[in-house]
C-alpha cells in the first residue's frame, strides 16, 4: 500500500469537493452513474489512498449510497476472475462470522452480506472449505436466495445471501485465497471506517449545532460541563479513529493497521452515538430529525467486518502470537 | 542528521555500548528519585559524549542542530528498552525548550551544556496549594528590589525540586488573573528557597511543596518579557507535546510487551487489544503532531487531544497489567512486582498532571468544536 500513487495536494482538494458535492447532492443510482462519469474507478486504482477517503468519508456525512464498496472489494480479486468485475458483488461474513459460510466438500452452507450491491450476476464470497478457505463465485441458478435487508438502516443498500446446499465455482484456493482475503477484508475495512467516521461527523456536528442554540437554565446547554465533557469525548474518539485511518496505509503490517481503524471507528461510532444522541436528547429521538439515520449507519457499518467489541480480541491475539508491540509507523 | 540515520546511529550505540546500559528498572531501587536520577545522570553522559544528547538543539546553546524529531526519536529508542526511566528522561525536555527561547542568551550558553550532560536538573514552579486547573489565580508574588526581584509564595507539586539546581517560577508582578505574571528562572540554592518532599501514593518522593521567602532573583534571570510569564507557560505546556509524549507511548509500548506472555486466554487478548488500540489512536495522532514540531510549529489547543488520549491509553495500560498479572501488583513484594505497582499507581496521575483531562476537554470544546464558554 506504501508504493500507491498519490495525486497532489491541490488536486486531492478539488477530488474531495467534488466527491462531497455528489455524495451531497445525489444517491443512489443516480448516485452510481455520476461517480462512474467521474471516472471512480479509475481513481480508486490509480490513487486509493486519496479516493477512498474523500469518497467513503462523504458518503458516510451525507447518508447516501453508492456502489462503491465493491469497486474496493473487488480490486484483489480482480486478477483471479474469469470475468469482468462489473459482473460481480462481494458477499462479506453475516454479522458476527468470520466467513460466509463453511463446507466439507459436498454441501455447501451460506449467509452473508451484500453492501451497495449493483446489479450484476455473480457472487463472490470466502468460504471455509475442509477448514481451508477458499474464494467460490455463485449464481442465482447455484441455489442462493437473496433478500433486501431493512433492518435498523433500511437506506443502507444491503443484501442478504443465503443458502444450505450451494453449487459453487472455485475462483481461489489455497495461500493466494488466504491472501486475497486478508487484502479484501483490509480494504473494506478502511472504506468502512472512513464512512463510520463520516457519520460520527454529522452526528457530532448535528450535537454541537444543538448544543449552541438550545437554551435551557437561562444558558446555552453547550456551556455546561456535562454537555462539554460529552462532546469532546466524542471528538477525541473520532480523531484517534481518523489518525489510526490515515496512518494505516503507510503501517508495515497493513492487516493489523486495518483491524485496528476499523475497531477505532467503531468504537467512536458507539461513543459518538451514545453522547451525541443525549446531548440532542428528546428532538434526536424523532424520526423527524436526521440524527437517527446517522446513529443507525454508524452501528450497522460498526458490525461489518469486525465490530468495536469483536476485533480486540482479534488484535490481542495477533499481538500474543508475535510476541511483540509493533510500532506500526516511525517518526 | 536525517531522522531515520540518526535512528539507526542510536540502535548501534545502544548495541555497541549495551553493557555498560543497564535498563533502569534493574539499576535503581525502585522507591528513589535519588537512585533514578544517579542513573539517569549516568546515562545522559554517556550519550552526551557520544553526541546524541545533543542532536535536536540549537548549535547556539551546545547542541548539534537538526529536527526536534530526533529527540523524541531518542527518547523513544531509550525508553522502548528501558533503558532509561521516562519520567527522569522527561525533565531536560519540559522546561529545556523554554529556557532555550525566552532565557537570555549569555545565561543559557552558560547552563544549557550542563542540562545535557546531566549535571544539573530543572524543575517547575507552577502549581499551588490555591491555584492548580485554576493557574491564573496563583499567589506568588515577585516584587521589584533594587535592580531584580524578591519572590514570596508557595509552590506545589514541583517534581523533583529538592534534586533541582534551578526552578521556573511562575510568580505575579502585576494585577489579578493570567495577565501580570512573570516567568524566572530561580537557582534552587537561592537563600529563602526551601524544597520539601512529599510521597506519592506509592511512596515515592517524586514531588515537594516548595516555599519561596524573600528569595531574591536577578534582573536578568526573567524569562521572556514582564507580565508574559503566561506565554512561557503555555509554550512549556505545549513541549509537553512533544517528544516527551512520544518516548511516554514507547514506554507504555515497552510494559504491555512484557504482559503478552501473561495472557492467554479471549479475554485478557481482548484486554490487551483494547489497550493497544488505544496506544495505537495515540501514537498515530500524536506523530502528526510530532511532524508538525519538526516543522517549527507550536501545538495548539489540538494537542490537548494528544493529552486525554495518553492519559487514557496510560491507564489501559497498567489496568491490563493489574488483571494480568494476577495480584502482583496487590499482593506481590519481589522487586519486580514493586515497579509494576510504582508505575500503576503513577498511572493514576496522567489524567491529573499537566492539566487535567477535564480541562483539556474544556479546550476540546470550546477551541475545536466552538462551544459557548461555561458561564
Amino acid at each position: 500500500m506504501t508504493e500507491t500513487q498519490t495525486i497532489d495536494a491541490a488536486e486531492r482538494a478539488l477530488m474531495a469537493e467534488t466527491l462531497s458535492g455528489l455524495a451531497e447532492d445525489l444517491d443512489g443510482p443516480e448516485l452510481v452513474a455520476a461517480l462512474d462519469a467521474f471516472g471512480f474507478a479509475d481513481l480508486l486504482a490509480e490513487a486509493p489512498r486519496d479516493a477512498v477517503p474523500a469518497l467513503f468519508t462523504a458518503l458516510g456525512r451525507a447518508g447516501s449510497m453508492s456502489t462503491s464498496l465493491q469497486d474496493v472489494l473487488l480490486q484483489p480479486l480482480a486478477e483471479y476472475l474469469p470475468v469482468s468485475t462489473t459482473e460481480c458483488n462481494v458477499v462479506l461474513p453475516g454479522i458476527g462470522a468470520d466467513l460466509v459460510g463453511t463446507t466439507d466438500g459436498h454441501v455447501l452452507a451460506l449467509r452473508g452480506l451484500v453492501i451497495g450491491a449493483r446489479p450484476a450476476p455473480t457472487f463472490l464470497a470466502p468460504v471455509a472449505m475442509r477448514g481451508e478457505l477458499a474464494w467460490v463465485g455463485l449464481q442465482e441458478f447455484s441455489g442462493i436466495a437473496t433478500r433486501r435487508v431493512e433492518g435498523l438502516d433500511p437506506a443502507l443498500a444491503m443484501t442478504e445471501v443465503t443458502g444450505v446446499d450451494v453449487a459453487a465455482d472455485l475462483v481461489v484456493t489455497g495461500e493466494r485465497a488466504v491472501a486475497v482475503w486478508d487484502a479484501v477484508a483490509t480494504a473494506g475495512r478502511l472504506a468502512l471506517g472512513y464512512q463510520i467516521l463520516g457519520a460520527v461527523g454529522a452526528m457530532i456536528d448535528l450535537a454541537v449545532d444543538h448544543a449552541r442554540s438550545r437554551v435551557q437554565f437561562g444558558r446555552p446547554i453547550g456551556s455546561f460541563q456535562a454537555v462539554r465533557n460529552r462532546l469532546a469525548d466524542a471528538h477525541v474518539a473520532r480523531e484517534g479513529a481518523a489518525a489510526a485511518l490515515a496512518s494505516a496505509w503507510d503501517a508495515d503490517d497493513a492487516h493489523l493497521a486495518g483491524l485496528l481503524a476499523k475497531s477505532l471507528a467503531g468504537r467512536a461510532a458507539r461513543i459518538a452515538a451514545t453522547h451525541c444522541q443525549q446531548v440532542l436528547a428528546g428532538i434526536g429521538f424523532t424520526a423527524e430529525h436526521p440524527f437517527h439515520r446517522f446513529l443507525a449507519r454508524a452501528l450497522v457499518l460498526d458490525s461489518v467486518l469486525g465490530s468495536a467489541t469483536e476485533l480486540p480480541e482479534v488484535i490481542g491475539a495477533q499481538l500474543i502470537a508475535a510476541g511483540s508491540i509493533p510500532r506500526l509507523v516511525d517518526l | 542528521m536525517e531522522v531515520r540515520e540518526f535512528r539507526a546511529g542510536v540502535r548501534a550505540w545502544i548495541d555497541e555500548v549495551g553493557e555498560s546500559l543497564v535498563p533502569a528498572i534493574e539499576d535503581q531501587s525502585v522507591e528513589s528519585v535519588a537512585a533514578q536520577l544517579n542513573h539517569q545522570r549516568r546515562v545522559q553522559r554517556l550519550l552526551y559524549d557520544a553526541g546524541w544528547m545533543r542532536w535536536g538543539w540549537p548549535a547556539r546553546i551546545g547542541g548539534l542542530g537538526g529536527s526536534p524529531i530526533l529527540r523524541a526519536v531518542l527518547g523513544e529508542e531509550l525508553t522502548c528498552r528501558a533503558l532509561v526511566h521516562t519520567t527522569s528522561w522527561s525533565m531536560h525536555e519540559v522546561l529545556g525548550p523554554a529556557v532555550a527561547e525566552f532565557g537570555r542568551p549569555d545565561i543559557v550558553e552558560d547552563i544549557f551544556p550542563r542540562l545535557l550532560r546531566g549535571e544539573e536538573f530543572w524543575c517547575q514552579g507552577f502549581s499551588e496549594p490555591d491555584a492548580g486547573s485554576d493557574l491564573g489565580s496563583m499567589r506568588t508574588t515577585a516584587r521589584r528590589h533594587g535592580d531584580g526581584w524578591v519572590i514570596n509564595g508557595e509552590k506545589l507539586w514541583t517534581s523533583w525540586a529538592h534534586h533541582a539546581t534551578r526552578c521556573i517560577v511562575l510568580a505575579r508582578t502585576g494585577g489579578t488573573g493570567s495577565r501580570g505574571i512573570s516567568a524566572f528562572l530561580v537557582d534552587m540554592d537561592t537563600p529563602g528557597v526551601t524544597a520539601s518532599p512529599l510521597e506519592t501514593m506509592a511512596g515515592v518522593d517524586e514531588f515537594c511543596s516548595t516555599s519561596f521567602v524573600d528569595a531574591e532573583v536577578p534582573a536578568e534571570r526573567l524569562l521572556g518579557e514582564l507580565d508574559a510569564g503566561w506565554r512561557v507557560a503555555q509554550f512549556i505546556l505545549s513541549c509537553e507535546r512533544g517528544p516527551i509524549f512520544w518516548q511516554r507511548g514507547a514506554w507504555l509500548a515497552h510494559h504491555l510487551g512484557l504482559l503478552l506472555d501473561a495472557a492467554g486466554d479471549g479475554r485478557s487478548a481482548s484486554a490487551l487489544g483494547e489497550a493497544y488500540q488505544l496506544l495505537w489512536a495515540f501514537r498515530a495522532t500524536s506523530k502528526s503532531t510530532q511532524d508538525r514540531i519538526g516543522t517549527g510549529d507550536l501545538p495548539g489547543p489540538e494537542a490537548s487531544v494528544d493529552k486525554i488520549m495518553i492519559a487514557a491509553a496510560d491507564q489501559a495500560v497498567f489496568d491490563v497489567a493489574r488483571d494480568l498479572l494476577r495480584g502482583d501488583i496487590e499482593t506481590d513484594d519481589t522487586a519486580r512486582s514493586r515497579a509494576w505497582r510504582r508505575e500503576w499507581a503513577y498511572s493514576r496521575a496522567a489524567t491529573i498532571y499537566g492539566g487535567t483531562s477535564e480541562i483539556q476537554k474544556d479546550i476540546v470544546a470550546s477551541r475545536l468544536l466552538g462551544l459557548p464558554r461555561s458561564a
